[in-house]
């Protein structure tokens, strides 16, 4: 089989945006707020149309701080819901989000006629598109796809984000109320981690959608957390995974002349079935550095 | 009765806090001297954990202040370390004992700054000191809960804080553990640093603590453990609980009482 160069671009674009999401989701996943996740990325809808009719392109910088600072938003209502009306977590998450989303289900209808922008564009992006949505310069030369490009910038800033803030992340997903007293600001940290994941929602949304955001935040971090008890290699593995998954969907739905996202989603689903089973059926498998563990005493 | 003391470590005035609308810790006043090992004794739901969560800024405060080391809290927070519940934390969490007793230098490091040697070094002392050095690679998701009790103590320990506050350190501990970290704390304090401990156990509480806070939502007692371990401060702490306890108490205070003579 000769080089694909459309395939290359599909598989390399959805990798980075696999690692991405991953990176972040291993800290959503100990702060156990996975689901959070899930809320920002469909929450993130209004703040993309208001965005998109303030700068009126899908391009503008206005679409990213629109979802940002919707992102933010969801956190903080969900949070206040949760400490201070006392509403669980889960309930506070389902409320927050539909709403959200609804609102920019309504502003998109309201602004149909100025732009050109529809839900299920959020919802389930298109990835095969990504070879032909070139950056074109002034000059008119093309520099190749625009996606790529945005997947790329945001691995980077996520990854400088991570790399920066990794002491700070793990001992507030640990311990919160100990980062506090030793003077950690905690609440910035978690806002902080939250508008990241709004930035990759935004960034990764168009290539392969919210849907798939939400599973590639979910599922390579929780894979991997069955196979390895050290944060660093739940690091490795969660972003080997994320490879894995973009490389194994693509070629799986080129077989069935399916979608890649889907594919994708679905390859990642069944690599987390197979280890829970694996897992439940041989509990003391040793891997890595873990051992069996123990009862507690208590 | 509330003894307080001159030049205190920590003052606390007039203090209440309320969840939703109901204090669950009325007009607490007290002052406490440093390099004592100090108990904060009651029944459970008494406050003792809101309490010490009060101190650290856990909690809003409804009226009153505290103060540490004669300032704000603000001032003073590399000077304080905290030993939360065991039970607080997801013990799943993937890291071993050295990552989570290195976090206790997180604070002196700053953002964006690395751990390095000579926090690994204050790490790997502090587990010498709770007897944990052989399970340094250990992942906690693997140890026994006075196991994962030692390791708080020692990430509170790597703070090299002046005063520690410990929400039931010795929770689902051992008798052994229990002596050995009695034994630490009363170094730490014949080192000059100050110890307060939620406790539950009147017993060892009398052996161990200089100093004896007892409480039931309101402050029942601040002392010497000599001056305030009265059955009446008792009785007024526990309520009816302690009946059992006294009687059995007063029994073997008749120095007649043998019941193996008869």
């Amino acid at each position: 089989m000769s080089f694909d160069q459309n395939a290359f671009l599909i598989i390399f674009t959805a990798s980075i945006i696999s690692i991405s999401c991953g990176l972040l989701g291993v800290f959503m996943m100990l702060r156990k707020m996975s689901m959070t996740g899930d809320a920002i990325s469909h929450a993130v809808l209004p703040g993309i149309v208001i965005g998109f009719f303030v700068s009126g392109s899908q391009r503008g910088l206005e679409v990213i701080i629109g979802a940002g600072l919707l992102g933010i938003l969801a956190t903080l209502i969900i949070n206040w819901l949760k400490n201070k009306a006392k509403v669980q977590l889960d309930a506070s998450i389902g409320i927050t989000f539909t709403l959200l989303f609804a609102i920019g289900i309504i502003l998109i209808n309201m602004l149909a006629y100025k732009v050109d922008l529809d839900q299920e564009c959020v919802l389930y992006g298109e990835i095969a598109y990504l070879p032909i949505d070139l950056w074109i310069t002034n000059s008119g030369f093309s520099m190749g796809p625009r996606i790529t490009y945005l997947a790329v910038l945001n691995l980077v800033l996520v990854s400088a984000f991570i790399y920066l803030l990794y002491k700070e992340l793990t001992l507030t997903s640990f311990d919160e109320n100990f980062g506090l007293v030793i003077g950690i600001p905690a609440g910035a940290i978690n806002l902080a981690l939250m508008s990241m994941v709004s930035y990759t929602t935004v960034s990764s949304f168009e290539a392969v959608g919210a849907i798939l955001v939400v599973a590639l935040l979910v599922v390579p971090p929780a894979t991997a957390f069955l196979w390895t008890k050290k944060l660093t290699s739940l690091i490795k593995l969660t972003c080997a995974l994320g490879i894995f998954i973009a490389i194994a969907g693509y070629y799986m739905a080129y077989l069935v002349d399916s979608s890649i996202a889907g594919m994708m989603v679905a390859v990642g689903g069944v690599i987390f079935l197979g280890s829970a089973l694996f897992k439940s059926i041989k509990p003391n498998f040793i891997f890595g550095t873990s051992t069996p563990s123990k009862p507690l005493e208590i | 009765m509330i003894i307080n003391v001159e030049s205190p470590i920590l003052e606390i005035h007039d203090l209440t806090v309320s969840y939703d609308q109901s204090p669950v810790l009325w007009n607490v006043d007290l002052s406490l001297p440093g390099g004592k090992l100090i108990g904060i004794l009651g029944p459970n739901g008494a406050g003792k954990s809101t309490l010490i969560k009060a101190i650290m800024g856990l909690i809003p405060i409804t009226g009153g202040y505290v103060k540490l080391f004669d300032r704000e809290l603000n001032d003073v927070r590399s000077r304080i370390s905290y030993v939360p519940q065991r039970e607080s934390v997801d013990w799943n969490f993937p890291a071993s004992v050295l990552d989570v007793v290195m976090m206790g230098t997180y604070g002196k490091l700053g953002l964006f700054r690395r751990p390095g040697k000579k926090e690994k070094k204050i790490a790997m002392d502090c587990l010498e000191k709770v007897g944990m050095q052989s399970f340094v690679d250990r992942q906690i998701s693997e140890l026994s809960g006075g196991q994962q009790q030692r390791v708080f103590i020692a990430r509170s320990l790597a703070q090299e804080a002046d005063l520690y506050l410990m929400d039931e350190p010795f929770a689902g501990v051992d008798m052994a553990t229990e002596t050995a970290i009695f034994q630490l704390l009363q170094e730490m304090t014949a080192a000059g640093k100050t110890v307060i401990v939620v406790h539950h156990d009147i017993h060892s509480a009398m052996n161990y603590f200089d100093w004896i806070i007892m409480l039931n939502l309101h402050l029942v007692a601040s002392g010497p453990k000599t001056d305030v371990v009265t059955e009446e401060l008792l009785r007024k702490t526990y309520g009816g609980k302690l009946n059992l306890l006294t009687k059995v108490s007063d029994i073997i205070r008749q120095k007649d009482f043998n019941p193996l003579k008869s």
